[in-house]
């Protein structure tokens, strides 16, 4: 009688995740296979000529410099959030307010975020005025509107979701393997490049995946903060849904993108998921 | 857990003051006088005031209020039974159902809102509340099934069984036992889940009707034709409220790492 | 056997009819039939900051009718949302560009001229255009033009023509449109070809300028450039005319200038949606707006060119219609057809450089 309840109880969280998440995406899947109608939509038929397309030296060149940033800003973000995640954990009796601070600008919107770079970020923004009020500069920086600013966003608006994991797995650390390293004679570096960072290996690979997903569909970012000059591989697959009315061929270029989200994925799924 | 070194803390501390100096920044400034420019000339409330006067906002706030609370309630509801079902039901299919729990959680947003547009276009659903509450509870359910599972897990199974010893049958003991001990993660899930909702840009940019804007599509908008102080006071009402909502997802969740 | 092919034929054509009338008396496809009567509420579908703040309520005021008003950001973005379905929206503004696709996806509803009767004030230069010859489908709402917005006290001499965009002098301090149609469209008219050139070499040309053009910009921005060429971020900006004018009221010193090699018009025209509700309330809001009164306070809020040629003389800041020779210098912009796909490569090209 548990085993049906539990089927009945699992019901309508698969047909909802099914219906609207699963289907979605085989939508998309199936747009990205059809002819392109004259306004956009689609017309009835096969073809790959959206894939083909893809193949481009253009279209690989938005996915390829996408990749690039997104693998900065991972970088970033380890570099920045590992020792975030360790001071945390070493923090005693402060932890909990320290983990809610992490996960507090985790959850405002992005959208806020964003804006709040921008903000900063102007030619007559705080970080300008502060420069020229301390007489460091007498000019306002162009800071807004270029890469610089888009990594600079990207990094601000994910770094909590790289600290989060590591800090799971540091937390997780068995403080006496550290002892045994230090009564065993390894320095400080030997102890954190043998032990700790090892240890911490699935955190920092959940940190990495969390960072480097959200970054690689970015279309925000670049739109507010780059002054829509570069084209990410986000604001082509929205300029196709958009302007371009080119379903099919940003459908590819979705179906493309989950591509890589699966196979950067797979690795991960592989080990159980422990950090969530 | 000893004592971290100096550098360790001065990091983490220049770590926290980037992630929060932004919002803080930008919420100061929604008291200033001045419209342009970073230099601050008095204190006002204007700003604020003049939200209440404007229809769009007003709209706006209401369209995310009734999408939140119908996505919140059902996503709660779908993902508690789910989570439930998973901690006890068969093992079979265990490994697909994590993967299509997780997928939702990974996948860009992007990806996510338009396949729902693809979807919904495909269908001929008219784009409104109806289809923004339907992908906020489709991006929702994931997380509340994380945080309930994980309240279950540190749950004690045993009073529920001793419950049953005692003559109790499964449906009643799992009503009076195990649900109000599940209480306080169900009611952060919807705590988390309702954030969720309020704060979501991208998908529901997709998904959106005519009519049906949500407060960040319009800061979005706003936020594209000008920067003024408005957009910061509208902002820090949505920060202050998401603060609030995560300040008791935080006392009601499951406690990690302990 | 032949009664009762006669009986289902009888129900046919009855249900046939019932159906016909049960249909919601939305905009019906026979423009000289009337309509029912008029309808208690209506949905109206703009571009932002288009329209006077006592329009809508002048109208409600006067006909009791309750109006829904929202507002979108570019043509695409109406489309796209129109599309979909069932929207609820009575009224549209596209531009006129747009028309060929929205009438291809079956959009747009013919109007009924028995209620629309102020035609007679719009301009000639606005009547029977070309996107609507026969005038069955809109009614002009604002016409614009594309040109160059600066500032007189940081630029000292008016930039001349579209030549601007490559003059280092102003790096990193002039803006184009964050519209591929705007931004290849100047490049064309640089060149002297056409507004909607679909011939590749010379789309090429233009794609190739316009990257040369990119190393100077600041940043691709439409209207919203507004702000920074308030602030002084921006110094020089591809705007259309009544964007320039909203700043020039923040900023005296902004001033618009037509490029001499010439440049795009448009006209923005209501159209009434196919799946209308509403479609006699609609109608009633289209004379509305013929008003010549009416006209005139939109025109003075929005800073745009009104067609509607007694509220000029109404106006406080009249947007005179173009010369003959500024005529000569602009072009209408219109359905790209098979040639979307070329313009659109060449502008993620542009924004990919």
């Amino acid at each position: 009688m548990s085993v049906l309840r539990g089927r009945w109880l699992l019901a309508p969280g698969v047909f909802w995740l099914v219906a609207f998440f699963a289907i979605p995406v085989a939508v998309l899947a199936g747009t990205s296979l059809m002819p392109r109608g004259i306004y956009g939509g689609v017309t009835a038929g096969f073809t790959l000529e959206h894939y083909s397309r893809f193949l481009d030296p253009l279209y690989l060149g938005i996915l390829a410099r996408t990749l690039l940033l997104s693998a900065i800003c991972t970088a970033i973000c380890l570099l920045a959030g590992y020792p975030v995640a360790l001071g945390i954990a070493r923090s005693g009796r402060w932890k909990n307010l320290l983990l809610f601070l992490v996960i507090l600008p985790l959850w405002t919107s992005f959208l806020v975020r964003t804006y709040a770079m921008i903000f900063l970020l102007r030619d007559h923004g705080l970080i300008n005025e502060t420069l020229m009020a301390l007489g460091i500069t007498s000019a306002p920086l162009h800071l807004l509107y270029t890469r610089g600013a888009v990594l600079a966003g990207l990094v601000y608006g994910l770094l909590p979701l790289m600290i989060l994991p590591l800090y799971t797995s540091l937390e997780k650390l068995d403080p006496t393997l550290l002892e045994a390293a230090e009564v065993l004679g390894a320095r400080p570096l030997s102890r954190f490049w043998r032990v700790i960072l090892p240890l911490s290996l699935p955190g920092t690979i959940a940190g990495c995946l969390l960072v480097f997903i959200p970054s690689l569909g970015a279309f925000l970012t670049p739109d507010l903060l780059g002054g829509a000059k570069d084209m990410m591989i986000g604001s082509l697959i929205q300029n196709q849904f958009g302007p371009a009315r080119d379903w099919p061929f940003g459908s590819a270029a979705s179906v493309v993108v989950m591509v890589v989200v699966l196979v950067a994925m797979l690795g991960w799924l592989r080990r159980r998921p422990e950090v969530l | 857990m000893r004592r971290a070194p100096r550098s360790i803390v001065a990091l983490t501390t220049l770590g926290f003051i980037t992630m929060h100096v932004p919002v803080l920044v930008l919420a100061v400034f929604s008291f200033n006088r001045s419209r342009y420019g970073a230099s601050w000339e008095g204190f006002t409330l204007d700003w604020y005031r003049r939200l209440a006067e404007r229809p769009d906002i007003l709209a706006a706030l209401k369209v995310s209020l009734v999408v939140g609370g119908l996505s919140t309630a059902i996503a709660t509801t779908i993902g508690t039974l789910f989570a439930v079902g998973m901690t006890r039901g068969p093992r079979r299919g265990a490994a697909w159902l994590e993967s299509l729990v997780l997928l939702p959680i990974v996948t860009p947003e992007i990806v996510m809102g338009i396949g729902l547009l693809a979807l919904f276009a495909t269908l001929g659903i008219a784009l409104g509340i109806t289809t923004i509450v339907i992908a906020h509870v489709a991006f929702s359910i994931p997380f509340v099934i994380v945080v309930v599972r994980a309240r279950l897990a540190g749950m004690d199974r045993t009073l529920e069984e001793a419950a049953m010893t005692l003559g109790a049958t499964g449906r009643s003991a799992f009503l009076k036992v195990t649900l109000p001990l599940l209480w306080p993660g169900i009611i952060a899930a919807a705590l988390l889940a309702f954030t969720m909702s309020i704060d979501d840009f991208v998908i529901t940019f997709f998904v959106a009707g005519p009519g049906s804007s949500t407060l960040p599509l319009v800061i979005y908008a706003m936020a594209r034709r000008a920067v003024e102080p408005s957009i910061n006071a509208v902002s820090t009402l949505l920060v202050a409220a998401s603060t609030l909502l995560i300040l008791g997802f935080d006392r009601l969740s499951p406690r990690r790492g302990s | 056997m032949t009664t009762r092919r006669e009986v289902l034929g009888g129900l046919g054509a009855a249900l046939a009819v019932a159906w016909g009338c049960n249909r919601r008396s939305a905009a019906s496809d026979d423009p000289a039939l009337p309509l029912g009567p008029m309808e208690t509420r209506l949905a109206i579908y703009n571009w932002s900051d288009y329209i006077a703040p006592d329009t809508v309520r002048g109208f409600e005021r006067e006909t009791g009718v309750r109006v829904t008003y929202d507002t979108y950001e570019s043509n695409e973005e109406m489309f796209a949302k129109l599309q979909a379905g069932a929207s609820g929206y009575d009224l549209a503004v596209p531009s006129s560009y747009m028309l060929p696709a929205m009438r291809a996806s079956n959009l747009l509803a013919p109007l009924h001229g028995q209620y629309i009767q102020g035609r007679g004030a719009i301009a000639p230069l606005f009547r029977h255009p070309p996107f609507d010859p026969a005038e069955q489908f809109t009614v002009p709402w604002q016409w614009g033009i594309t040109g160059i917005a600066w500032r007189r006290d940081l630029v000292r001499t008016a930039p001349s023509d579209w030549g601007i965009f490559f003059d280092q002098r102003w790096r990193g301090r002039m803006t184009m449109m964050d519209d591929g149609r705007e931004v290849l469209g100047a490049m064309l008219k640089h060149r002297g070809r056409p507004l909607n050139d679909a011939e590749a070499a010379s789309l090429a040309t233009a794609k190739a300028d316009a990257i040369r053009a990119k190393a100077n910009l600041r940043a691709y921005k439409s209207a919203p450039v507004k702000a920074d060429l308030i602030a002084g971020d921006v110094w020089i900006a591809q705007l259309w005319n009544g964007d320039a004018a909203q700043a020039a009221l923040d900023q005296p010193a902004i001033s618009f200038v037509l490029p001499g090699d010439g440049s795009a018009i448009w006209t923005d025209s209501f159209v009434l949606l196919r799946d209308a509700p509403h479609p006699r309330a609609a109608h009633a809001f289209l004379e509305y707006i013929l008003r010549p009164d009416v006209a005139a306070k939109v025109a003075d809020a929005t800073g745009y060119g009104s067609p509607n040629a007694p509220a000029l003389a109404r106006q406080r800041h009249p947007v005179p219609y173009p010369s003959p020779e500024e005529r000569s210098r602009l072009e209408y912009f219109e359905d790209l057809g098979a040639a979307t796909e070329l313009w659109d490569r060449a502008w993620t090209e542009i924004k990919s450089a």
